[in-house]
């Protein structure tokens, strides 16, 4: 089955409240409220918002407020619902809406069409401990992925979400078999759609999205900048951009770790904001798919850093990007047809969706 | 020891906390974070601090109070461990290692000059 769907997405501090309780706490209740097709809450690693205040868990009073994504998708009725409740709560922080195609239950082969030279982001929601064959369900994943030729997947643990309408949190003492995780992958539009019918085969009850986007980089190479916007669509509403950075913890530019170096150029070059959230297994270009092993001191897991800003803006950013991965990372570029930033100096966008940018870089 | 002195060894050793928080948060808002410089400040002048307290030889409740209580609170060991791990997790292990040795050149030197101004007064 497969319905045209919204996936929105608020970025915002760990530390943020409600006169209820946390912020994040009361995000995943509206969500399971509500029955959400899939939702899900990421803990990040480092990032930046637009008062440019820099939170990192590299040291330990920075990391005190630390950067927190959740992603909620469904139809769109359903998720302009959602919406209307999440800002009589959410007074802080950046909200993005994304057009995206939802499938769940049997999916066939014909279920994409795609055109030659496109490229697809794959978002995944399987629970934490779905095993298949003693191997962990994401590492069957990633493994199927990385043999059909995918440019990268990356396996995110959430801390609480929503997975076919049944909410799901992490709790210090259980097994948390049913907290959902994501794995994010992006590839060749024709090779997805290959593999789309036989992840139905190794997932019991599949349930994912999925968008066009556009591959700038891939291990170093340069292999398109990405699409130059016009600020609005033809109605006016503007549109936004938004850069992901798929790298290793490993990977170091300058003696320092990769990720950190991004967000650290982009506050330095006044970009609106950067969250970088640590995955715990996946792979981008030519590795095999990785994560931490036991008893070493150097972390391996996959990084996924994402920044989004003006289509101004993000031609001024994409440089520093392409400079600082040289060698290696995974860079994608996908428009936001609606983004809200809200802060106590500034109210920026509006969450009104704006028609499909021209071009084949958009997510339509 | 006292009720009162109990008292406040718990009040003091919250205000050396709340002291390495704010001074911590504000070394990092301007430093950044690639080299834990907040900690190793805290470290220094909290040693330092000690030094000259044991050099002007203050002793008995006063010293509780002040070195156990609120200096004990104040520095950390535990964060100075953790953020060099964590400098090794990022694949920096020359900063790990500059991390521990400035920080045990720095203190030592920093209790020995205390206790030498303190003695000296």
């Amino acid at each position: 089955m497969s319905e045209e769907c919204l996936a929105l997405t608020t970025y915002f501090g760990e530390r943020d409240r409600t006169p209820r309780g946390l912020l994040g706490d009361e995000l995943l209740e509206i969500y399971g409220e509500l029955g959400l097709q899939a939702s899900v809450l990421l803990r990040g690693a480092e990032g930046f918002g637009r008062l440019a205040h820099l939170h990192s868990d590299r040291l330990l009073t920075l990391s005190e407020d630390l950067p927190v994504v959740s992603i909620a998708v469904d139809s769109r009725e359903r998720i302009e619902g959602a919406l209307a409740r999440v800002l009589q709560i959410k007074q802080r922080g950046l909200i993005t809406l994304e057009r995206a195609r939802l499938f769940s239950g049997e999916i066939g082969r014909s279920a994409l069409q795609p055109a030659p030279g496109e490229a697809t982001k794959l978002t995944i929601y399987i629970g934490r401990e779905n095993r298949r064959l003693r191997a962990p369900l994401f590492v069957t994943i990633c493994e199927l992925f990385k043999r059909r030729g995918l440019a990268g997947a990356t396996v995110l643990l959430g801390v609480d979400g929503t997975r076919g309408g049944r909410r799901s949190r992490a709790r210090f003492f259980g097994q948390n078999a049913q907290v959902p995780m994501i794995i994010v992958a992006v590839g060749e539009s024709e090779r997805i759609a290959e593999i789309l019918p036989e992840l139905g085969a190794v997932i019991s009850d599949p349930l994912l999205t999925v968008e066009r986007v556009q591959v700038c980089k891939r291990d170093g190479e340069l292999l398109a900048t990405p699409h130059e916007l016009r600020g609005s669509d033809e109605h006016g509403l503007q549109l936004w951009q938004k850069l992901t950075i798929f790298s290793s913890h490993a990977a170091m530019h300058g003696g320092r770790p990769l990720h950190g170096e991004i967000v650290r150029r982009l506050r330095e070059a006044d970009a609106a904001g950067a969250t970088s959230v640590r995955g715990i297994w996946g792979f981008h270009g030519e590795h095999a798919p990785h994560g931490d092993r036991f008893l070493q001191i150097r972390r391996h897991v996959p990084v996924v850093t994402i920044a989004i800003d003006t289509p101004e803006r993000t031609a001024r950013s994409f440089p520093i990007i392409d400079e600082l991965t040289r060698e290696h990372g995974l860079v994608t570029s996908e428009v936001v047809p609606a983004l809200s930033a809200r802060s106590a100096h500034a109210n920026e966008g509006g969450l009104r969706l704006a028609g499909p940018a021209r071009g084949p870089g958009s997510s339509s | 020891m006292s009720a009162g002195v109990w008292i406040g060894v718990a009040l003091l050793g919250g205000v050396g906390a709340c002291a390495r928080f704010l001074l911590d948060s504000l070394i990092a808002a301007r430093a950044g974070r690639d080299f834990p410089v907040g900690t190793l400040t805290i470290n220094a002048s909290g040693s330092l601090l000690l030094g000259l307290l044991t050099g002007l030889a203050v002793e008995g409740n006063l010293l509780v109070l002040a070195g156990t209580a609120t200096l004990g609170s104040y520095t950390t060991f535990s964060t100075w461990m953790l953020e060099t791990h964590r400098l090794a997790e990022d694949g920096e292990g020359g900063s790990a290692i500059v991390n521990v040795v400035l920080s045990l050149a720095i203190g030592v030197g920093a209790a020995a000059l205390g206790r030498a101004i303190g003695a000296g007064l």
